[in-house]
């Protein structure tokens, strides 16, 4: 009954807007967290019966039958993760219960949307659910109606559906090639002319259009501005899961279960995701805005997982859905540190800022914690998953791009502890004095996202087993 | 009959290369907010041929109505909130010329 993780989102906002105001109001972070975390518990459970048993009479609602494997199942986890960590900033970072209660009715659409994009298996539901994924992360940006957000807003607004243009151009020539929209008969389709024309434009539109979708160079320019200009709870839903999800996610199914790898595409993506890996972290050097800066550590660590992907092994691909995983772990923490370090001290200039560690300890650790994973600093998450798509790499015999994998690694630890010692470590920087640790709201999800991120790094052999190994299947 | 189909698909296709075209120089070209959104509309008008072109030389007629249907209704969806967004825009720069749309930088 996979498709009721669509369903019963969809009725929850309708329930929340019936007209019982002030119950509603308050009722709405619950009714979003319980629908976070019953979808992160049951995605801990791939033997659940839930998976596998047919849809049953709301479940025929959708028309078509979601199938469900294991990269699906990570997906999950990450966005009900990601999802419960948004609701809480969400809670800390908006005052106003009127607005917390739309922004918390919009995040329950665009997980809506992302649960959609993991279960569809064709072309045309991907399309839709990517589509409501997008307007709800429009939404989601401009919604403080700041000037930088409108201006963020409308440039991801633009390219995004530029992008989708493209995919529904892919879409339209793959059906003329298969007659039929489902994974299946493209995959068939494809499989049995694979260089006719009409073919290989389709392809390419399809990975131009992913690539604007997940931010990769060198179509970033939206991300950045968009990341920045947005609210603190909308920018840990788009820079944990939400691009990932439209961008790197269907990138990785659409490559392994519908177009399937060759010589060609696998240049383009270790292309693609190399240039967007050194790109992103060289420009994070440079940024003197907090979230600027997590926004391009955010390309470079997309490239990764395209790297991973562009590998064409097995291992390749576990390495880039484990950094997908990750990286929404460690971003997203990351997201909520920018978050409170901006909500208490109101700027996000960090050259202003210095020796916020003494007064937010906990803010400050649990950065630690995040920039040390996503550097690859062993034992913890982000080295495990640098590592494996790294050797994969090695394996696959590309060793220039391994070589470049473990350079923008190091680059990496040089933007995070630039950005540690400028913000976090050191001596009070002026004006600072009054400065408080922020409240619950955001202490707990920074701390439980942490210890994942710890859990992982040292939990790694029963975690590859049970979660990694069974993705092998995919390929 | 396969060559009149090809006749159908050479001719059409033209023309929505040509409007695709015209709505990418559109969007490209003009410094109004509202006339990139125009520019949009027009593009997605492209791709939406398309689709009609590809049901009817497949013979999935069906399947590209609905897919129309839908595409239509996502649009409408999508031209709403970027209409939104400029005057969102405009409230705050007291106009619609793109180049004020450069705050952010780096």
């Amino acid at each position: 009954m996979p498709a009721l993780l669509i369903l019963i989102p969809l009725l929850a906002i309708l329930a929340l807007n019936l007209p019982w105001k002030s119950l509603m109001n308050r009722l709405a972070f619950w009714v979003g967290l319980a629908l976070c975390l019953v979808q992160t518990g049951l995605a801990l459970q791939p033997q659940s019966r839930f998976w596998h048993s047919p849809s049953l009479w709301l479940g025929n609602l959708l028309l078509f039958e979601p199938s469900v494997d294991h990269l699906s199942l990570v997906m999950f986890l990450a966005i009900g993760i990601v999802g419960a960590v948004t609701l809480f900033v969400c809670r800390y970072s908006t005052a106003c219960a009127g607005n917390r209660f739309m922004v918390i009715n919009v995040l329950i659409l665009a997980l809506t949307g992302m649960n959609g994009v993991v279960l569809a298996n064709d072309l045309f539901s991907l399309y839709v659910f990517l589509e409501i994924t997008a307007v709800a992360s429009y939404i989601l940006i401009a919604f403080e109606k700041g000037r930088d957000a409108f201006e963020g807003a409308f440039k991801y607004l633009i390219l995004s559906a530029v992008a989708t243009v493209m995919i529904l151009a892919a879409l339209a020539l793959l059906m003329l090639t298969a007659g039929d929209l489902s994974f299946a008969a493209i995959q068939a389709a494809i499989a049995s002319s694979p260089h006719s024309r009409v073919v290989l434009a389709a392809i390419a539109l399809l990975m131009v259009g992913l690539f604007i979708k997940g931010g990769l160079v060198p179509f970033h320019g939206w991300l950045p501005d968009a990341y920045s200009a947005a609210p603190a709870a909308a920018s840990v839903l788009l820079a944990g899961i939400v691009t990932k999800t439209t961008g790197i996610y269907t990138l990785i199914r659409l490559v392994t279960s519908v177009i399937g790898y060759n010589d060609t595409l696998q240049t383009l993506l270790l292309f693609v995701g190399a240039a967007s890996m050194l790109i992103g972290a060289l420009a994070a050097l440079g940024q003197s805005d907090f979230k600027r800066m997590l926004a391009y550590s955010s390309i470079s660590q997309v490239g990764y997982m395209v790297l991973g992907l562009g590998a064409g092994t097995v291992l390749g691909m576990v390495g880039a859905i484990f950094h997908l995983f990750n990286h929404a772990i460690f971003k997203s923490l990351l997201f909520v540190n920018a978050a409170a370090v901006e909500q208490q001290s109101g700027t996000r200039d960090m050259n202003r800022m210095g020796g916020l560690a003494e007064k937010m300890p906990v803010t400050g650790w649990t950065s630690v914690v995040a920039f040390l994973s996503t550097a690859g600093i062993p034992p913890l998450a982000g080295f495990w998953s640098k590592l494996i798509i790294i050797v994969a790499l090695w394996e696959a015999g590309y060793t220039t791009y391994a070589a470049l994998a473990v350079l923008a690694s190091l680059l990496t630890l040089a933007y995070f502890l630039s950005m540690q010692r400028r913000v976090f470590f050191g001596k009070l920087a002026a004006g600072f004095e009054s400065l408080k640790e922020g409240n619950l709201w955001i202490l707990v999800p920074a701390c439980v996202l942490a210890l994942i991120t710890i859990g992982i790094g040292v939990g790694i052999p029963w975690l590859f087993e049970t979660f990694m190994l069974p993705i092998r299947s995919l390929l | 009959m396969i060559e009149h189909l090809q006749a159908i698909f050479a001719t059409s296709i033209i023309f929505i290369i040509l409007l695709s075209v015209t709505a990418l120089y559109c969007m490209l070209v003009s410094r109004n907010l509202i006339r990139i959104l125009i520019g949009l509309e027009l593009l997605i008008k492209a791709v939406t041929l398309l689709i009609a072109l590809t049901g009817y030389l497949t013979g999935r007629m069906a399947l590209a109505q609905t897919f129309i249907i839908t595409l239509i209704v996502i649009e409408v969806v999508v031209i709403a909130i970027a209409a939104g967004i400029v005057i969102g825009a405009h409230r705050h720069n007291q106009s619609l010329d793109v180049r004020t749309l450069r705050n952010l930088k780096g």
